[in-house]
């Protein structure tokens, strides 16, 4: 599989109430509704603006502070293709997963992207395509590999179930 | 080669041998969600179950309603609704309505949490149940609603770091200064993914409400789990609730004398000062000194980093001894974790006095760990918080809040500015 979309660039330990605010938790339980709000207290533009394809690219720690799923919802309804960045945070790691969005870490990638700037990721050969270059990161580990084959946790789940 | 404690937790719930670094399938001792998020899990569970799924063993399912206890909107009302009818469908008992207070809390008082134990939930916090060497974290809802179809669910097995802290706070100083400390040290990612074992003489004096502190500022540093092993005091009040097995636990879990550690970390509060995490990152610490006299709107003690009877005990001592009340213009909100503890400050006298001095004394519930619930903050108003994140915008757009002890705070709330709690103390 191979992605290429436009490069929205922040910072480091990107949490997860500027990426889906806190009050929108309680309000919008409607999944498609969620990317309305995405990054509304990070960066309004993108919230306006932001394109099904594009792909962010953050600092180190992205997605850290608390354990909403909605946070991984809200990009992946926008129709985000990929989050590159230095490290995920623990909890948003495993909630990507589970929702089925990409996240690669390559912090040399990070390091050569600006906002604006197309970048194409190619899963198969764990390689990001900048204008600077192209750098390899590490592709899943094995055991994730097997979850994402069974199409998710949950129907890894029930296929061990026999579901 | 000697084990950690969080490898012979997970080699306990995965059944078998496992190495650091290893991802493996664990049994859960107990999975819960909350009212945040708890309504999200029911409903998806009930969509991949088309309706017809059973969880795997329901005295092993618990639901906690901390976040918006009471409620205060309808559809907060319609979600805790979504989560009574499906615990009762489901023959669910362990349901904590909105009269108990902060989940984790709640689980521990009841005796539901062993040391080894674990545990998920919807809260991000919920690993401060380390501070009774229980393995508990905060996951999504997908994660939960996988864990109720046979009661498992994947970890990998963490790199552990050692930190021992030795010595004895001056008066004024606690346990949430030394966390706080230590985020400004570390950073926010400086636990990144690492399970950490609290050693020192410091620990092993600790209160079950001081371990609380510290176990649950892991999160801030990104860990995923901070451990302490019950011992004394602490030790006998985890068996008087949950039991005779946790004495098991304590001698099959703990860690061994040659285990592995990825960092080794040493801290002493012999010379430690009043630390408050400025505006709007937890690991942007400075000195309370170094910000005195900055204003404040509105001060908040409570929360499940920060809201036990030896937490409001403290507050209380500094109103008592500044024999004074809150400033002019000051809001000023005393929130109890549990229904338990707020009993425990009603039976000590502090509600009547708290009251008379100008506090607003709620009912037991996460309150300011989030925008939208009582006590909001307005665009440029400035707060004081024991809560564990001051992010920006997250307990009202265009505020800002100041983290600190109770102590600090109450000494912030009485001066209408910020305000080191030794200069009241003495």
């Amino acid at each position: 599989m191979k992605i290429t979309g436009k490069v929205w660039k922040y910072g480091d330990d990107v949490n997860t109430d500027v990426i889906f605010p806190g009050k929108y938790t309680y309000t919008v339980s409607d999944r498609a509704e969620m990317g309305k709000y995405a990054l509304e207290d990070l960066d309004p533009e993108f919230t306006r603006n932001a394109q099904a394809g594009d792909i962010i690219v953050g600092g180190k720690n992205w997605g850290c502070g608390s354990s909403r799923e909605q946070a991984v919802t809200c990009l992946k309804v926008r129709g985000i293709g990929a989050i590159i960045a230095k490290g995920f945070a623990r909890i948003y790691y495993r909630n990507a997963l589970n929702e089925g969005l990409p996240i690669v870490v390559s912090p040399e990638a990070v390091d050569a992207l600006e906002k604006g700037q197309e970048v194409t990721i190619d899963f198969d050969k764990s390689e990001i395509v900048t204008a600077k270059g192209t750098f390899k990161f590490p592709p899943y580990p094995d055991f994730v590999k097997g979850l994402i084959e069974d199409g998710g946790l949950i129907p890894h789940v029930k296929k061990s179930l026999g579901l | 080669m000697g084990k950690t404690m969080i490898e012979k937790i997970i080699r306990r719930a995965a059944g078998r041998e496992v190495k650091v670094g290893e991802r493996v399938w664990c049994r859960m001792d107990l999975s819960t969600a909350r009212d945040f998020g708890g309504a999200n899990c029911v409903l998806q569970f009930e969509e991949v179950t088309d309706k017809k799924g059973k969880v795997w063993d329901p005295d092993k399912v618990a639901f906690t309603f901390d976040l918006q206890a009471p409620s205060h909107s309808e559809k907060v009302s319609t979600n805790q609704k979504i989560i009574r009818e499906f615990a009762k469908k489901q023959g669910i008992k362990k349901v904590f309505d909105v009269d108990w207070g902060i989940g984790q809390h709640v689980l521990l008082e009841n005796g539901l949490v062993k040391p080894g134990d674990v545990i998920l939930g919807t809260d991000s916090h919920m690993n401060l149940l380390g501070a009774v060497g229980a393995f508990a974290t905060g996951v999504g809802n997908t994660d939960i609603v996988a864990s109720w179809f046979e009661g498992t669910n994947w970890f990998r097995v963490p790199e552990t770091m050692k930190i021992t802290v030795n010595g004895k706070f001056a008066k004024g100083v606690c346990m949430r200064d030394l966390l706080t400390h230590i985020v400004g040290t570390l950073g926010a990612d400086g636990m990144f993914f690492l399970s950490t074992e609290f050693y020192g003489d410091t620990i092993e004096r600790s209160s079950l409400s001081e371990r609380i502190t510290l176990c649950s500022m892991v999160t801030e540093m990104s860990g995923k789990i901070g451990l302490i092993m019950p011992n004394g005091k602490v030790l006998d009040w985890l068996v008087e609730r949950a039991g005779d097995e946790v004495l098991d636990r304590v001698k099959t879990l703990a860690a061994d004398k040659d285990a592995v550690y990825c960092q080794e970390l040493e801290f002493n509060v012999d010379n430690l000062e009043p630390m408050t995490s400025c505006p709007d990152a937890p690991d942007n610490v400075k000195k309370v000194r170094e910000v005195a006299g900055e204003h404040v709107d509105q001060v908040h003690i409570g929360s499940c980093s920060n809201g036990r009877f030896e937490d409001i005990s403290a507050a209380f001592e500094v109103l008592k001894k500044a024999n004074s009340r809150v400033a002019p213009g000051m809001r000023a909100i005393i929130t109890p974790a549990t229904r338990e503890v707020m009993l425990q400050c009603a039976e000590a006298g502090y509600i009547q006095k708290f009251l008379e001095a100008g506090v607003i004394f709620t009912n037991p519930t996460c309150a300011l760990c989030t925008a939208e619930h009582y006590g909001a903050l307005p665009s440029g108003d400035v707060g004081m918080s024991t809560t564990n994140r001051n992010f920006i915008g997250k307990v009202g757009k265009g505020s800002h809040t100041y983290l600190a002890s109770p102590m600090t705070a109450m000494a912030t709330a009485i001066r209408g500015k910020i305000t080191d709690p030794r200069d009241i103390l003495g």
